[in-house]
């Protein structure tokens, strides 16, 4: 019997979801070795057991932890999809400030409707098999990934910088062209798409195991940055890192 | 030096008709503006666009021998069939090459021939030419504190070399290979000598000589630490070295799950990864061990057994170090305390 795999989506732009319909090349292929029993975005069907599911977004108000609880309970792997569900995503910058005032915000006089929780990674609550980093989600990591654990082998997981993969590619560094770059520090898997196209890295697959943190804001503040604004640069999609 | 073949003259704009001209015998590769401030190889398209008046390319040549990725061989899943990737001589005119990076080939060359000989960069460095290009040293070259001939004029190896004079360049042919790539591009003869060599701004205080000697009491040194503080383990000075090449496998499986690919990518010893073994265990898990043993590689542990510098000089670790380390500063810390410590 084929695995069966679900698609959940919880806080963020569920463009992680969109970008995975379009995998038009790939999707025929996958099919072929699992059925796909729960996809809010793109299906009715629903299904109480899942071999995989694959959860995008983070968790950010009560009734998000009761699903998330709920979906880990019914699956026998859980994949984190995209830089909201892994790392909290830009979401979590909210978490600077007092939740009430992000409430009134955002809800204004209708902000007793909705209950709200730090914006947090799904791995915060449960226990997460793997990690499909980006922001949107890196596909060809998502098909490492998925192919991996089809053939019963353990994924590897990209743990270098995005600067090996901007020099295997041979791109002009982005700090010579004049502009500030979180490559240093950010963990590759993207193949250096941002900074292939000339533009620098935002760090949206998170940061590298044990980062430096005060080296990389050395160097941000040697290329021009105060260390206020280096600091705000890399909470952009880190700010629940505990390392920052 | 005697001169074998006597000295020819070329014009600036003599350059794009040669490059055409050796362009009818082979491919030619060479070096071309990249991005705004950089230089790459790349084969020559059109001769107007090669630049032979650079500092430094951000990948060496070895790119051509060794690629920075590439496929070891495919296979299927249940085991009955692998598939060799197929290999072919390189075959190439390597024009405007400086004379560290033809070092670092030939350092490269021992390290593939020593041991297990290892076939596909053996093959690929088949049938290269190289014209050699002398260059102005910018701050961070210090290729004649490393090399025995490391000045920038040096022509040791090549079949051509340029040397830049001011309204053109001296052409100096060394093989018969190079002398046949002249045939049908007659050019006058030069009466006079090949211009002095440029100097460096960066040195290796006491040259490799005293490196070596260094190298022998620096393991305990606290100069490691306080170089490893500033840097974020990119891995950018092993990426950007034309004499590292130390690569991981992977294997990749095609999603019909039933081939899949080998796949051989560029590794480097500053990377956290690289020295993670079975069970999770890291064994060189701090910078400062990292950056030691990197230093190590390019100036003792090859370097005893073959008198020879792996580090060639081209200052690219320090050139594209975003923290700004310079190998030549640890070096000369390096040797600065240790004749601290011995008095010296």
């Amino acid at each position: 019997m084929k695995p069966k795999v679900a698609v959940f989506d919880f806080t963020g732009c569920e463009g992680c979801e969109l970008n995975k319909l379009n995998f038009e090349d790939e999707l025929l292929a996958l099919l072929e070795h699992i059925d796909i029993v729960e996809w809010r975005e793109a299906m009715d069907d629903k299904s109480d057991h899942y071999t995989i599911a694959i959860v995008e977004g983070s968790i950010s108000t009560p009734d998000c932890v009761e699903r998330i609880h709920d979906i880990r309970n019914r699956s026998e792997i859980l994949i984190a999809l995209g830089a909201c569900a892994v790392q909290g995503g830009m979401n979590a910058m909210k978490n600077q400030y007092p939740l009430e005032q992000v409430r009134e915000e955002v809800y204004g006089c209708h902000k007793d409707l909705f209950p709200t929780l730090p914006a947090l990674p799904l791995s915060r609550y449960v226990r997460v098999d793997y990690e499909v980093r980006g922001c949107p989600m890196t596909k060809n990591e998502f098909l490492k990934i998925l192919t991996s654990i089809l053939m019963g082998k353990k994924p590897i997981k990209p743990t270098h910088a995005v600067c090996v993969e901007c020099k295997l590619n041979e791109n002009e560094c982005v700090y010579d062209k004049g502009m500030v770059c979180l490559g240093p520090i950010t963990r590759g898997g993207c193949d250096s798409l941002c900074t292939n196209f000339g533009q620098y890295c935002t760090g949206c697959r998170g940061l590298v195991d044990e980062p430096d943190v005060e080296a990389m804001l050395a160097i941000l503040n040697r290329h021009g940055l105060s260390i206020v604004e280096a600091k705000k640069r890399l909470e952009l999609f880190n700010y629940e890192n505990q390392a920052l | 030096m005697k001169q074998i073949f006597p000295l020819t003259f070329m014009t600036h704009n003599d350059i794009p008709h040669w490059i055409s001209h050796l362009q009818k015998i082979e491919n030619v590769i060479a070096p071309h503006k990249n991005g705004i401030n950089s230089f790459s190889f790349g084969k020559v398209s059109d001769p107007k666009c090669v630049i032979l008046n650079y500092d430094r390319t951000l990948s060496s040549i070895k790119k051509y021998f060794l690629p920075p990725k590439e496929t070891l061989f495919s296979f299927s899943t249940d085991g009955k069939e692998t598939t060799s990737s197929k290999v072919e001589p390189i075959n190439a005119i390597f024009l405007g090459v400086h004379n560290y990076d033809l070092e670092a080939v030939f350092r490269l060359d021992h390290n593939f021939l020593s041991g297990h000989a290892e076939s596909q960069y053996l093959t690929r460095r088949q049938g290269a030419l190289f014209i050699g290009v002398s260059y102005t040293p910018d701050e961070w070259h210090f290729s004649n504190s490393v090399l025995k001939d490391g000045e920038p004029n040096h022509s040791g190896g090549f079949d051509l070399f340029l040397h830049e004079i001011e309204d053109g360049y001296l052409l100096e042919t060394l093989t018969e290979s190079g002398q046949n790539l002249m045939k049908g591009f007659p050019l006058p003869e030069f009466d006079g000598d090949i211009p002095k060599q440029q100097s460096f701004n960066a040195h290796i205080d006491g040259g490799f000589e005293k490196v070596t000697d260094v190298f022998s009491r620096a393991w305990d040194s606290p100069v490691w630490e306080s170089y490893a503080e500033k840097c974020v383990g990119c891995g950018t000075c092993n990426l950007v070295c034309p004499t590292c090449f130390c690569f991981n496998v992977e294997d990749e499986v095609d999603l019909d799950l039933k081939t899949g690919n080998r796949i051989r990518t560029q590794d480097g010893c500053m990377l956290r990864s690289f020295s993670e073994v079975a069970g999770g265990e890291i064994f060189r898990n701090q910078k400062a061990a990292r950056m030691r043993h990197r230093l190590y590689r390019k100036f003792k542990y090859i370097s005893q057994e073959t008198g020879e510098s792996w580090c060639v000089g081209c200052g690219r670790c320090s050139a594209y170090c975003t923290a700004g380390i310079s190998i030549v500063d640890i070096v000369n810390d390096l040797i600065h305390d240790s004749n601290r410590e011995i008095g010296a």
